[in-house]
């Protein structure tokens, strides 16, 4: 084939609001297809994957903004499209009046009526394995065969665009590369739209990756942008995977706090610098399991009070505070109260420059430490290996932290304040400086920590957008 | 005046005083800080290694506080300030001395004479007196009250430093010393690893040594190897480049840089590494100039330690602080107008590689430098670990200061008795070398070696590498250095 000869078309989604039967709904879509591109859409279940491609077969109705440039002969495989299909059959068969047993429509027919070119769909039944079927009626096949015999239907219509939803769900592994290397070839002749929950199925054809959310279409990378793709790789696995919160080392647990008595406790608090009072007169109590967020414009001292609970700034010794048992000054060690404490925020991962891997890192968190200084044991190695694969990360594992990118550096410093299950996990603007994506994947994240563990959260933050499920509690300090 | 101390003793314990040096295993330090628990701990001094080593010890769980000369507190210095913004009690001598259980002399070693004899009759019976440097025991000979412990802890790194890695959860290695003809209780020892404890240096690794090892090998690294040769090698090396027509801006920035960066690859695999980092032909160029330096060198090393062993230096130096530091300051200003300091550094991209590849000489220096002073110290009876301490491995922590400073900063930042060594060596050491700087040329300083042919003789080579790894430096810097990484994983 030629890969310079031009194929698709220009197809433009202007603002486009689509409603499904009122069950769903598309909003706001911004989309345009060039002509040689081949997109692949995916998203968390429901988020609108489906409705997005089958707005470009005709289903739903506009409600506003344009659609323009859908060509003319669009294939579309879909299980949607698929119990269609089956439920005509089945229609016709309740509509037989006659007391004869209805076969419905047999596969040839199926195939053969209406099909644009009748060798390359023969070529197809013999290498889909569907010949021994073509007298069979269509709704007696089975899922995968039915699914056979659209991908055939599709493919035989000679479409300028294809659409496929979740095309190798319910294939057998054979059948899976046959479609693929299919897929291949038709690529350099034929646009494609592929849906598609996982990443690792991405025909290599793929040059655009769309994002949909809630009914919104909420990214749109280049797969030659590296960076891009795999953070939204990241974003996709940890909203569609299930995994718990790796569980907590017993070798290293911490002592038991007592149920009864606050995580914290200020009383009539300051931080002064020479005559600059930032604040004073500050009470504040957290309780067990209180989620909290602080809030407060720039310089009215929010680092300042929560390292005076972390025990970072050096006032926590000239006010009264009792932190996790410790009324500070009585002669404990910052260690411990920073054993309970888990925290992230952006001057952490300035400071955290030291050459280590990404598993080290993870590790690190069970003694508090920025590198690794102590033997750390095979079961934290193993608790660190699970936290990796809960952020996709897992095939890095042994790179440095300092090469990862920036968001992907936060993402596993927030691990590394959770490895232990504190019983506080302080979060300090834990989306400053990250992009729409980064920030997606690190309240997806919190909010995976919110809904899974016994951990207080205290989350500071001035994005109101930055909301995390859960929080019921708020601080706000005025300048 | 003052008597020095290693002069009045017999040349056995002389000898058995320098030898003092081991590093001690982890499992010595397991009663933390017990041993200084609940006890009141003073630190007279609140500069960088003051507060930050105060800073580790409160956050360590101890009870800490600042004493400060009366006219430092009326006048809110900025060492008032530094203890008082950071939530410390602070107090005359008179209000907090006689409360103190030990008392941490934190000040600069000018002070000590005055500062000690001020706050000795204030302290209670049986205290302890701990230093951070030896220099006021052994070079002015500082007779302490019998009945009071005096012991040593010294972080061999900056006060920031000693902080940073605190925080990290680390430490920095330190020395610990316990001054025998003050340890009437015997409990010296059991204080002296407390406070290493307190400051977190018993995580990178202690070295037990004694007051005399500490001040004699502690003179001779920071005024040859660590700041007199990175001196004189960063006036030299940047008006050569400079009257060979380089760009001086490059010129400036290769050096300012190239210290720190050639110094980085000593620290994780000492000389040798170092060297490995040049081509074949490069490395035998600069271990051939490393020879041709050290030849011409030597006597300048032996005399430094000489003067250092019969307290000479200290004399000396101790005179210009009568005479109200004349020739430091005088030195000092000097500095401020040397043509590297004031070439800032210029906007050119310089890879990592290529700070090795153009400096060829500045590795040569490196290299003379420390096999130079190692060699001097344990020729004077130094072990061969406080001498690795003191001249390899600081090198880097001085290259760091370059880097971000140059050389005024520097040796305004390094302290007193530091930088009049480092003047005094340069002046020496400048004149020296003014022959041989003749004879260099762009190929080893500041453009590399142009290599149409990068091949080199067999023999040569393999003699080079096996003079390299066979170096005494090496051997017992890759037993410290494991020892070092066992427990620190990462560097």
């Amino acid at each position: 084939m030629n890969n310079t000869t031009s194929f698709g078309s220009k197809i433009h989604l202007n603002n486009l609001t689509v409603n499904f039967d009122e069950r769903f709904q598309l909003d706001n879509i911004d989309w345009v297809i060039t002509p040689n591109q081949h997109w692949m859409i995916t998203g968390t279940n429901g988020a609108g994957k489906s409705a997005l491609v089958a707005v470009l077969a005709g289903y739903g109705d506009i409600i506003s903004g344009n659609l323009n440039g859908t060509p003319k002969r669009v294939g579309l495989v879909s299980f949607e499209a698929q119990a269609e299909l089956i439920a005509q059959e089945l229609k016709k068969d309740d509509a037989d009046i006659m007391d004869v047993i209805s076969e419905g429509t047999p596969v040839h027919e199926m195939i053969y009526n209406d099909c644009a070119d009748k060798s390359l769909a023969e070529s197809l039944v013999e290498k889909f394995g569907l010949t021994e079927l073509l007298d069979r009626a269509f709704r007696k096949l089975s899922t995968g065969e039915s699914r056979k015999v659209m991908l055939i239907r599709a493919l035989s219509s000679k479409p300028d665009l294809l659409i496929l939803d979740e095309p190798f769900d319910g294939l057998d592994a054979e059948m899976h590369s046959l479609l693929q290397a299919h897929l291949e070839a038709l690529s350099n002749t034929t646009q494609m739209l592929v849906v598609l929950n996982r990443f690792d199925e991405r025909p290599s054809f793929i040059t655009d990756i769309a994002y949909v959310e809630d009914g919104s279409l909420s990214h749109q990378i280049q797969v030659s942008d590296k960076a891009a793709y795999e953070a939204l790789y990241q974003l996709l696995h940890l909203k569609t995977t299930e995994l718990e919160i790796p569980p907590v080392d017993k070798e290293s647990a911490l002592p038991a706090l007592d149920p009864e008595q606050p995580l914290v406790r200020l009383t009539d608090t300051s931080i002064k610098y020479d005559e600059t009072v930032i604040f004073s007169d500050l009470n504040w109590t957290i309780k067990p399991n209180e989620h909290w967020q602080l809030s407060g414009p720039n310089g009215s001292g929010k680092t300042g009070l929560l390292a005076l609970i972390t025990g970072d700034h050096p006032q926590c010794y000239v006010n009264d505070i009792f932190v996790f048992g410790f009324k500070r000054g009585s002669g404990e060690s910052i260690w411990q109260i920073k054993q309970f404490i888990g925290y992230v925020s952006t001057a952490l991962q300035w400071e955290y420059r030291v050459s280590t891997n990404l598993r080290n890192v993870i590790i690190s968190g069970f003694y508090d430490s920025i590198g690794l200084y102590s033997n750390s044991s095979d079961r934290q190695k193993q608790i660190a290996n699970e936290w990796l694969a809960l952020l996709g990360m897992s095939d890095r594992a042994d790179q440095p932290f300092n090469k990862l990118s920036y968001g992907d550096q936060r993402l596993l410093l927030i691990a590394r304040a959770m490895v232990k299950h504190p019983p506080l996990l302080i979060l300090d603007e834990p989306c400053l400086g990250l992009d729409d994506m980064n920030r997606q994947l690190v309240l997806a994240l919190i909010e995976k920590i919110c809904a899974g563990s016994e951990t207080s959260v205290l989350y500071v933050n001035h994005h109101p957008e930055d909301k995390i499920k859960g929080i019921e509690n708020y601080l706000s300090l005025d300048k | 005046m003052s008597n020095n101390y290693f002069n009045t003793l017999p040349l056995r314990e002389q000898l058995e005083q320098l030898a003092k040096c081991r590093f001690m295993d982890s499992s010595e330090f397991s009663e933390g800080v017990e041993a200084l628990k609940g006890k009141k701990l003073v630190i007279i001094g609140c500069g960088a290694q003051g507060l930050n080593q105060g800073l580790n010890l409160r956050d360590s769980g101890l009870d800490v506080s600042y004493t400060l000369r009366a006219a430092a507190i009326a006048e809110k210095r900025q060492s008032w300030k530094n203890a008082s913004e950071n939530g410390f009690t602070v107090g005359t001598y008179e209000e907090l001395i006689p409360t103190a259980d030990v008392v941490l002399n934190l000040t600069p070693d000018k002070q000590h004479t005055p500062v000690v004899n001020a706050v000795m009759p204030l302290m209670k019976k049986d205290a302890c007196l701990a230093y951070s440097h030896g220099f006021n025991i052994v070079e002015e000979g500082m007779k302490i009250r019998e009945d009071l412990t005096v012991i040593m802890v010294a972080p061999k790194c900056p006060g920031s430093e000693v902080r940073a890695e605190y925080v990290r959860g680390f430490g920095v290695p330190t020395l610990i010393a316990v001054h025998e003809d003050n340890d009437p209780k015997g409990e010296g020892l059991a204080l002296a690893k407390a406070y290493a404890v307190g400051t977190g240096g018993h995580k990178a690794g202690v070295l037990m040594s004694s007051f005399i090892a500490e001040v004699k090998s502690d003179l001779m690294g920071e005024q040859t190897i660590l700041c007199g040769m990175l001196q004189t090698g960063s006036i030299l090396c940047f008006d050569k480049m400079v009257e060979e027509g380089m760009d001086a801006g490059y010129a400036s920035k290769l050096i300012q840089y190239g210290w720190e960066t050639i110094t980085e690859a000593l620290k994780y695999g000492g000389v040798t590494n170092m060297l490995d980092r040049l081509s074949n032909p490069a490395k035998i160029k600069a271990f051939d100039l490393s020879e041709e330096l050290k030849l011409i060198m030597r006597p300048l090393y032996n005399k430094h330690q000489d003067d250092i062993i019969d307290g000479t230096f200290s004399r000396v130096m101790m005179e210009d602080w009568a005479n109200d530091d004349v020739n430091l300051l005088g030195w000092r200003e000097e500095t401020a107008h040397t043509n590297f300091e004031k070439m800032p550094a210029g906007d050119v991209e310089i890879s990592e590689q290529e700070y090795f590849d153009n400096g060829i000489l500045m590795v040569a220096m490196v290299k003379a430098g420390v096999e130079l002073a190692f060699e001097t110290m344990t020729a004077a009876g130094i072990i061969a670990d406080s001498a690795y301490y003191e001249s390899l491995h600081e090198t880097p922590l001085i290259a760091n200061t370059i880097a971000r400073k140059k050389l005024y900063e520097m040796n305004a930042t390094i302290s007193d008795t530091a930088e009049y060594g480092c003047y005094l060596y340069n002046h020496a050491c400048v004149p020296l070398l003014e022959d041989f700087m003749k004879g260099i040329k762009t190929d080893v300083i500041g453009k590399g070696l142009s290599l149409d042919d990068t091949g080199v003789d067999n023999a040569r080579l393999i003699e080079v590498n096996e003079a390299l790894r066979s170096h005494p430096v090496e051997a017992i810097g890759a037993t410290l250095r494991g020892h070092m990484a066992d427990m620190k994983k990462i560097v």
